[in-house]
């Protein structure tokens, strides 16, 4: 029984003392502010600060327990009246940079934002240079700051798109920061999967802060942004791997290791190759949107110019488009496009041309197929042979340079014969495989010219040694014959 | 036939003089004899130098856009340009080499003592145009090696105190090594260089001929009796042939297995790249300025290090006239341990080079 009230009492004094911590205290500043119709003492009242016992000194300074004006606004108790710039930043990192003092309001927030701010573009673009672009107060508003996951609040995820672009939706105000900025991102991203889906009222999607980040923003090139080229595929796996997180859309959770596995990704990635495509090179970024079937081979063409249009150009593309096929992902996929070799070609295992043409089916294609395999296998043969013999002739010390030099439009041939390929004309591969070909010959012929000097110079080094070698034994024995006549004679 | 050709000649220019000259000329036979062949092997190997100069002088063209493709195209299209120029550049290091033998030798068997010191003289000249010749000829091929080290070489030239700076930009035609300095050097290597070098050649030849091979200190005074010699034609001549020989057979081996690399095209915006050095023969030197610090006393390293190899050079060159005691006819020790510090010097500071 004592046990049963002391724990009643116990819980009794922790929700007293919450409510003492929670609570709104005693402010002055308030009580008169409200009395003469302030706009900012009224906005107060819903405000976050103010639920948690923050009174108006908490920012202003002063002493908000005294009644009298002069005593309450004395500078000498703190007051410091309405921050300017910096100060504003300054004021909130009071308590915002220190966790202790945020304990004390058993926040969870993290205490490094101010920080954040300070590296962040728009801590750094100062359009005066003496303060930052960007204070707290821009962004959460002063006086009725709301939580973040408070709907009402601009900084929510179905609200900061709205927020973000009233900056950078503005053209001349942007021009006054980074005038080659687009500014049209809000259009885009209204058209996007993610805007009209946060159109809708769904807050988990990707708004602005999801890609970019939100106190800790970066220009995009800047290595660190979560937007640079090499960061952009684990910002969006952040969601779209996250299989609990895309529950509900229907969509695969797998884009990104398929993607980390593609060439891609590995030319990306790993080799940091920032030519290579990342998320929003293909899907767009601020209007990401899958590419329609019927518009895959553009995109892919911004990049793979010559094969888009020799597709275009090619059967193919009726065939396509009357099944509905998309057209470059039928047969290189799309996540996980690897590079694409030989083995593609034709109609042997692995290759891709069999999925349709067979020899029942389609046999003229089947055949058109079995035959430039046929052909790009040769080249492929002609050009590690050929570089075998130029590699033994230079391992030979042998001066092969030019061959060298030319042995490089055997690759070209294939490159472009790999290009060819879209075209699906087999007339068109057959003439550059054999330009390859007979490049192949010529390089050939040089390499073994100068494997056979090499033999030539070692032979004929042997016989020249021989002779200077029975010329010396011969005066050797000439000038012994001719000291043995002089020391007799 | 011979014979008639002979007397054909002789009714001319009285050849029985020389013939007469020859015949008396003995040289003397001692435990030391083998260096006196070391300057008939420079002068064989100087002889390989001009003729292969001259075969390769009919494609090189001295010029920033042409010199490397013309080396290249001697060692791949010329009918055996590659043992041309392979003969040339192997022929140049052992002309260095065995004049510098050579020289040591005539150094430690005190061969310089009075009456050879216009010998030593003359022959202390050929050897520093032999390294000039060596300088000036690696610039010549214009790959990226040379061009570094050219430039590091020329580099050194700036400390020379009082006339560094012009004596630079005369060596490179300008502030920087370009196009300007390969005609320089290829001027110098082909034409200012030979003709210098051939007039002291014939003076050195003439006074070699005229006084005879120098016998060693300690064979002067024993009795003549007792002295061993060997006619001067044939058996010494013939003897030199034979060295020649094996001389030539060295190269030829040398030539075909390991042929002297073309390297890459210099490139003067390229960045230097690590491990640039000079020729072996200048390794020493090379390795010496990179141990003295920055500054000795109030005189810059590199000022005190080209003055101390000045200095040296110059007491090097001197030798037959400051060496007092081997005037006398006397041992100098001193002459012996200085020749073995220097030789020993070389060596050390060289193999450094290499292994740093």
């Amino acid at each position: 029984m004592i046990k049963l009230l002391a724990a009643i009492f116990g819980l009794v004094m922790f929700v007293t003392g919450l409510f003492a911590q929670r609570g709104p205290r005693t402010d002055q500043c308030l009580t008169c502010h409200e009395a003469i119709s302030d706009r900012n003492a009224a906005l107060y009242r819903s405000d976050v600060h103010y639920q948690r016992g923050v009174t108006c000194a908490g920012c202003h300074g002063g002493n908000a327990s005294q009644e009298e004006m002069e005593h309450a606004m004395d500078p000498r108790a703190g007051y410091i009246g309405v921050p300017k710039g910096d100060a504003v930043t300054a004021a909130c990192a009071k308590c915002h940079s220190n966790s202790e003092e945020m304990a004390k309001y058993r926040s969870s927030i993290p205490v490094q934002q101010a920080e954040e701010i300070a590296s962040s573009i728009h801590g750094k673009s100062a359009l005066s240079g003496r303060e930052r672009l960007v204070q707290c107060t821009t962004c959460h508003g002063a006086h009725g700051i709301l939580s973040a996951k408070n709907p009402a609040s601009p900084v929510h995820p179905l609200k900061v798109t709205a927020l973000c672009s009233k900056c950078h939706s503005g053209a001349s105000y942007m021009r006054n920061y980074n005038p080659s900025l687009p500014v049209d991102q809000m259009e885009k991203y209204r058209t996007s999967e993610h805007g009209m889906r946060n159109a809708k009222g769904d807050a988990k999607v990707a708004e602005c802060v999801s890609c970019h980040g939100s106190h800790e923003i970066r220009a995009a090139k800047d290595v660190k942004s979560l937007v640079y080229p090499t960061n952009i595929a684990q910002t969006c796996a952040k969601c779209h791997s996250n299989k609990d997180y895309m529950k509900g859309y229907r969509i695969p959770t797998d884009q990104f290791d398929k993607y980390a596995s593609s060439v891609h990704g590995k030319s990306l990635l790993v080799k940091g190759d920032l030519a290579a495509p990342a998320c929003n090179s293909c899907h767009g970024n601020h209007g990401a949107m899958p590419p329609g079937v019927s518009s895959i081979s553009k995109v892919c063409g911004t990049c793979h110019v010559m094969n888009a249009d020799l597709f275009a150009a090619s059967p193919h593309k009726k065939a396509f488009d009357a099944k509905k096929l998309p057209e470059c992902e039928t047969c290189h996929g799309s996540h996980e496009i690897i590079a694409a070799t030989d083995r593609l070609l034709g109609v042997s295992e692995g290759a891709v041309c069999r999925t349709c043409h067979t020899t029942e089916v389609s046999p003229k294609g089947y055949e058109v197929a079995r035959t430039m395999r046929a052909l790009i296998d040769s080249l492929d043969l002609g050009e590690r042979q050929t570089a075998e013999l130029v590699a033994e002739a230079e391992q030979k010390g042998m001066e092969i340079s030019e061959a060298k030099f030319r042995f490089r439009d055997v690759r070209q041939a294939r490159l472009q014969a790999k290009t060819l390929v879209h075209s699906f004309d087999e007339a068109k591969f057959a003439e550059t495989v054999k330009r390859g070909m007979s490049v192949t010959e010529e390089v050939q012929r040089e390499a073994q010219n100068a494997i056979e000097e090499y033999y030539f110079r070692r032979w004929g080094l042997g016989i020249s040694t021989l002779i200077i070698t029975v010329l010396a034994i011969a005066l050797y024995f000439a000038i012994r014959r001719i000291e043995k006549h002089q020391s007799t004679g | 036939m011979w014979k008639r050709i002979y007397q054909w000649i002789d009714e001319r220019v009285h050849l029985e003089d020389v013939v007469d000259f020859l015949g008396k000329k003995y040289v003397p036979v001692h435990s030391h004899s083998v260096w006196y062949y070391f300057g008939g092997v420079s002068l064989f190997l100087f002889i390989i130098q001009v003729v292969t100069g001259i075969l390769l002088l009919l494609y090189y063209k001295g010029t920033e856009d042409l010199a490397f493709e013309s080396i290249h195209y001697i060692m791949s299209k010329v009918e055996f340009g590659w043992l041309i120029r392979s003969i040339h550049s192997w022929a140049a290091n052992l002309f260095v080499l065995a004049a510098m033998i050579h020289m040591f030798s005539v150094y430690f068997t005190r061969a310089y003592r009075k009456p050879r010191e216009i010998t030593w003289l003359t022959g202390m000249i050929l050897f520093l145009l032999a390294l000039a010749f060596g300088f000036s000829g690696y610039l010549l091929p214009w790959n990226q090696l040379a061009f570094f080290a050219t430039k590091v070489g020329t580099d050194i030239v700036r400390s020379v105190p009082v006339v560094g700076e012009p004596l630079l930009t005369f060596l490179r035609a300008g502030e920087e090594v370009t196009g300007a300095t390969l005609s320089r050097f290829f001027g110098f290597h082909v034409a200012v260089l030979p003709g210098i070098f051939t007039v002291f050649l014939a003076i050195h030849l003439i006074l070699v001929q005229r006084q005879g091979m120098s016998e060693p200190m300690e064979l002067e005074s024993a009795a003549p009796s007792t002295k061993r010699t060997m006619p001067f034609f044939p058996n010494f001549l013939l003897r030199d042939l034979l060295l020649w020989l094996i001389v030539l057979n060295v190269l030829a081996i040398l030539a075909v297995f390991f042929p002297w690399e073309l390297g890459e095209k210099a490139d003067p915006f390229a960045p230097a790249f690590a491990g640039i050095k000079p020729e072996w023969y200048f390794m020493f030197m090379f390795q010496t300025l990179k141990y003295i610090p920055s500054h000795v006393l109030f005189i810059d390293g590199d000022t005190f290090g080209v003055l101390m190899f000045s200095v040296g050079g110059v007491l090097w060159m001197l030798v037959p006239f400051w060496d007092q005691r081997t005037k006398r006819g006397e041992r100098s020790r001193f002459i012996t341990y200085l020749g073995i510090f220097l030789v020993a010097y070389v060596i050390l500071f060289t193999i450094l080079g290499y292994l740093s």
